[in-house]
């Protein structure tokens, strides 16, 4: 319940030094570390319109600039628009026999703008058929935006020509014979395609632009005439076409609806994804999930006594295994010089990864040809800024949590799970769930009202069951976390 | 402040059992007043027109501003024809007119005029004192104002399939007799 | 943090065979047509219009105090129609929320006092703030976040809302115990 509307108050440090709820963080298993949304690339899988639920392939998107053919959005509220029919009576008066037809316009439900308010008129076909408008200005951009494309391609030509400077060690077939492919179309009687390599000159633009000394006279009557805020339109409406940018309400035309995006995550250090999810807009499952809230423990908050400076108080923390296997967790106290240090491989990377972007690395709508992905950066794990005010007295003894079962609800046999206890330190305990109890005691040089966090590490027992080449078995291997607990402000002083 | 309830339901009204209606009520011909809905004619009577709909957890009430507490006479609330009264919606407004939409959990103070065709959207809440111009659409959080180009569509068919699907589900205040009224 | 517990009179529920906890103070109009899958809580003053079309809900789903679910219409040619309601699993309404979507997938979470527009679809894990008004006929995709008046999209879900919605109805479910007379 607190993922979705409390504030969190219990946040896993993820290996790049920022704390983050369970509900958010990644787990990589090959790298057995936690990522949070900083530490992993973000790609977009597909677009998919919300309204229609379909799927456009990526080049199409592009080339409709993220916008869906079929749905539109209102200008004047943003929301989505809906169809309505119209019938038609029958179009001559002297032939009762014609059938009425059916006419359709488009209606925002919210604030009730149609298409007929600028004067649209109604279709005969329900979807499509709309009018577009074309802006008098895309002449001129797709201009301009031609001739810098041109400029990339040959900068980038220039660029391959420096770097092919070895020498050839076989002969080509014109150095053989002497005839050039040219020469050998104009023989078959083909037309001559030039050399795509000589084309790439740019050309310079036909009009350029021009500053202009003189300006428009200033219309008298915009001081006398009386203002109706009316039929101005706001802010908002204007700038979300920016192309068109209407100041009158009369030309407030539907905008064809964003296109939104199915994103996969994939860890940065070793390119394996973590989160893939399905092609069908409309499905909730995942191809990939790797999340941290599957593979970690989760620790919640039950209750916590009112914590005063410098005195102990209980606090009860409720752990819950996810995992389809037993896990065995071990609390350590947390020391803030537990960073884990960057290794210097990883700054070599950095450093060439960023030399050989140059040029490459510009917004890849200008010159992209096909999906590349970019080369992925390392992040140096940053130290963890927040101050941990209160200590926590950690038990010696490791505690078990069984599997988590999915069937144990249906059954009320009970637990059949007879594990030693420490009663000291877990109270209670239900399938895969344990609640165990610890002593905090904030600082005392704090102030009462101040925040208190307290941190500690829990070290669980972690069954990796991918099975490479080498190791056919599934691999324990113990994992550590980082686990901060916002336990509310203090009461009272010491 | 009435302390009785007198309550007259014009013929071809439905008005479920499940609504409360506290004071001087006249319900107009063919209005439907669904369970749950609350009118409270507090300051004087309200008379609701025709064909007007109200739905569950619409509340009007009638309320006096706070300088007419010294008025000898007492003032009627008249609610004009083809109004309607979304789910949560709290309409206190001194006069209404006709083919107004007041949108689900709307609140409109006494301080406002409503006159024709205006359609107050969801969530909006007009507290200031105005007076709404025929066909005004009002939406939003911040209430901004349109003007509609004619009133909204009257809801005549659905509240034709309302008087026929509400007596199979619930008890139904018994309208007064035709003759009565000669 | 963990869930509380929280207490009702054990003398105004009742509880069913297949474990559905209704109050006696609900207004559940046409109860015949309501079907609940089970284990599903619906709290006092709730408002369930099952007269006018066919309501399903599935399993662990919970409406609290004062929501209204109401199943919209939809006007054909011929007149108009209500249409039935279907509401997924693990879906939480919370108070004073008025409903009229078509369809509402699993795994939703509806805040407190949300409007929700007629004929709105509301897919699978999607999260819809407090006090949000939902525009009619609005589709609502999957791992969204609404908010707002009027409801825009103000951010994303995380991935794992549909275990994290499974874990809270269940647990609210679990929680949701006769208060014990001392």
């Amino acid at each position: 319940m607190s993922y979705i509307i409390l504030p969190d108050v219990v946040h896993y440090a993820c290996t790049c030094g920022i704390l983050k709820p369970i509900s958010k963080l990644y787990f990589c298993r090959h790298c057995l570390e936690l990522r949070c949304g900083f530490c992993v690339c973000h790609e977009a899988d597909s677009h998919y319109c919300d309204k229609c639920a379909e799927n456009l392939p990526s080049s199409e998107a592009r080339l409709k600039k993220n916008r869906c053919g079929n749905c539109f959005d209102c200008p004047s509220c943003h929301q989505q628009l809906s169809t309505r029919a119209a019938t038609v009576g029958p179009k001559n008066p002297d032939d009762p026999k014609a059938a009425p037809r059916k006419v359709f316009y488009l209606l925002c439900l919210l604030c009730r703008w149609s298409s007929r308010d600028v004067g649209i008129p109604d279709q005969a076909a329900v979807s499509g058929g709309w009018p577009e408008r074309e802006n008098i200005y895309a002449h001129r951009l797709q201009e301009i935006q031609d001739m810098y494309k041109a400029i990339v391609l040959s900068d980038k030509q220039q660029k391959l020509d420096k770097d092919k400077k070895k020498q050839r060690r076989y002969m080509s077939f014109t150095d053989r014979t002497g005839i050039t492919a040219s020469m050998l179309r104009k023989r078959i009687g083909w037309p001559d395609v030039p050399n795509p390599l000589l084309k790439a000159k740019p050309t310079e633009l036909n009009n350029k632009a021009i500053a202009k000394e003189e300006v428009e006279e200033f219309p008298e009557d915009l001081l006398t005439s009386p203002v109706n805020l009316s039929l101005a339109t706001t802010m908002e409406q204007r700038l979300v076409q920016p192309e068109w940018q209407p100041t009158t309400i009369d030309k407030l035309f539907p905008i064809h609806k964003h296109l939104s995006v199915k994103r996969s995550q994939r860890c940065r250090s070793c390119e394996h994804n973590v989160s893939k999810p399905e092609y069908n807009p409309n499905s909730i499952k995942f191809k990939i999930q790797l999340f941290a809230y599957y593979h970690i423990p989760e620790v919640r908050i039950i209750t916590v006594e009112p914590l005063r400076a410098g005195k102990v108080s209980e606090l009860l923390l409720k752990f819950s295994n996810p995992t389809q296997h037993q896990t065995s967790i071990t609390l350590f106290p947390y020391k803030v010089d537990d960073v884990i240090a960057c290794e210097d491989n990883r700054t070599e990377v950095i450093s060439q990864s960023s030399e050989e972007k140059g040029s490459g690395s510009q917004p890849s709508s200008i010159t992209h040809t096909s999906l590349t992905r970019q080369p992925s950066i390392t992040i140096k794990p940053r130290p963890i800024k927040t101050r941990v005010v209160a200590d926590v007295v950690v038990p010696n003894a490791s505690f078990v949590l069984p599997p988590r079962d999915d069937a144990a609800e249906y059954d009320d046999s009970g637990d059949a799970h007879n594990i030693q206890n420490d009663p000291k330190i877990v109270v209670w305990r239900k399938s895969n769930k344990a609640v165990i109890k610890l002593q905090v005691t904030p600082n005392s040089d704090l102030n009462i009202g101040d925040e208190v966090t307290t941190a500690f590490t829990i070290q669980h027992i972690y069954i990796n069951t991918i099975t490479t080449v080498e190791n056919k078995e599934p691999q324990k291997c113990e994992h550590k976390v980082k686990v901060f607990l916002t336990l509310g402000n203090l009461v009272g002083g010491s | 402040m009435t302390s009785e309830n007198n309550i007259n339901v014009m013929p071809g009204a439905i008005v479920c059992e499940e609504s409360k209606l506290d004071g001087d009520i006249t319900i107009g011909s063919h209005c439907i007043i669904h369970p749950a809905a609350i009118i409270s004619a507090e300051a004087g009577p309200i008379i609701l027109g025709d064909f007007c709909l109200v739905e569950e957890q619409a509340k009007i009430i009638h309320r006096l501003r706070p300088e007419q507490t010294n008025n000898e006479t007492t003032p009627v609330l008249i609610i004009g024809s083809h109004n309607v009264f979304e789910i949560g919606c709290t309409v206190e407004a001194a006069k209404i007119g006709s083919n107004n939409v007041f949108e689900s959990k709307c609140f409109v103070s006494n301080k406002v005029n409503v006159t024709n065709g205006c359609i107050i959207g969801a969530g909006c809440k007009l507290i200031e004192e105005q007076t709404l111009k025929n066909n005004t659409i009002v939406y939003g959080s911040k209430c901004f104002q349109r003007e509609g180009l004619d009133r909204p569509v009257t809801q005549t068919a659905q509240m034709d399939t309302l008087s026929k699907m509400l007596p199979n589900y619930h008890h139904i205040r018994r309208p007064m007799k035709k003759d009565y009224l000669n | 943090m963990e869930m509380q517990d929280t207490t009702y009179d054990k003398s105004e529920y009742v509880e069913t065979a297949s474990g559905n906890k209704v109050s006696r103070k609900t207004v559940l109009c046409g109860s015949q047509n309501i079907v609940l899958q089970g284990k599903v809580i619906i709290q006092s003053d709730a408002i369930i219009r099952g007269d006018l079309a066919n309501v399903r809900t599935g399993r662990y789903c919970i409406i609290s105090k004062e929501a209204v679910i109401r199943p919209p219409y939809k006007q054909f040619s011929k007149g108009v129609a209500f249409f039935p309601m279907t509401i997924g699993d693990h879906v939480y309404v919370g108070e004073r929320s008025a409903v009229s979507a078509a369809i509402i997938g699993s795994y939703v979470y509806i805040g407190k006092n949300v409007v929700i527009g007629r004929r709105c679809v509301l897919k699978d894990c999607c999260i819809i703030e407090d006090n949000a008004i939902i525009a009619p006929e609005t589709i609502i995709p999957p791992f969204t976040r609404y908010g707002g008046s009027p409801g825009m999209e103000v951010g994303s879900v995380p991935e794992c809302q549909q275990d994290l919605m499974i874990d809270f109805t269940r647990s609210y479910y679990q929680h949701f115990v006769p208060a014990r007379i001392l």
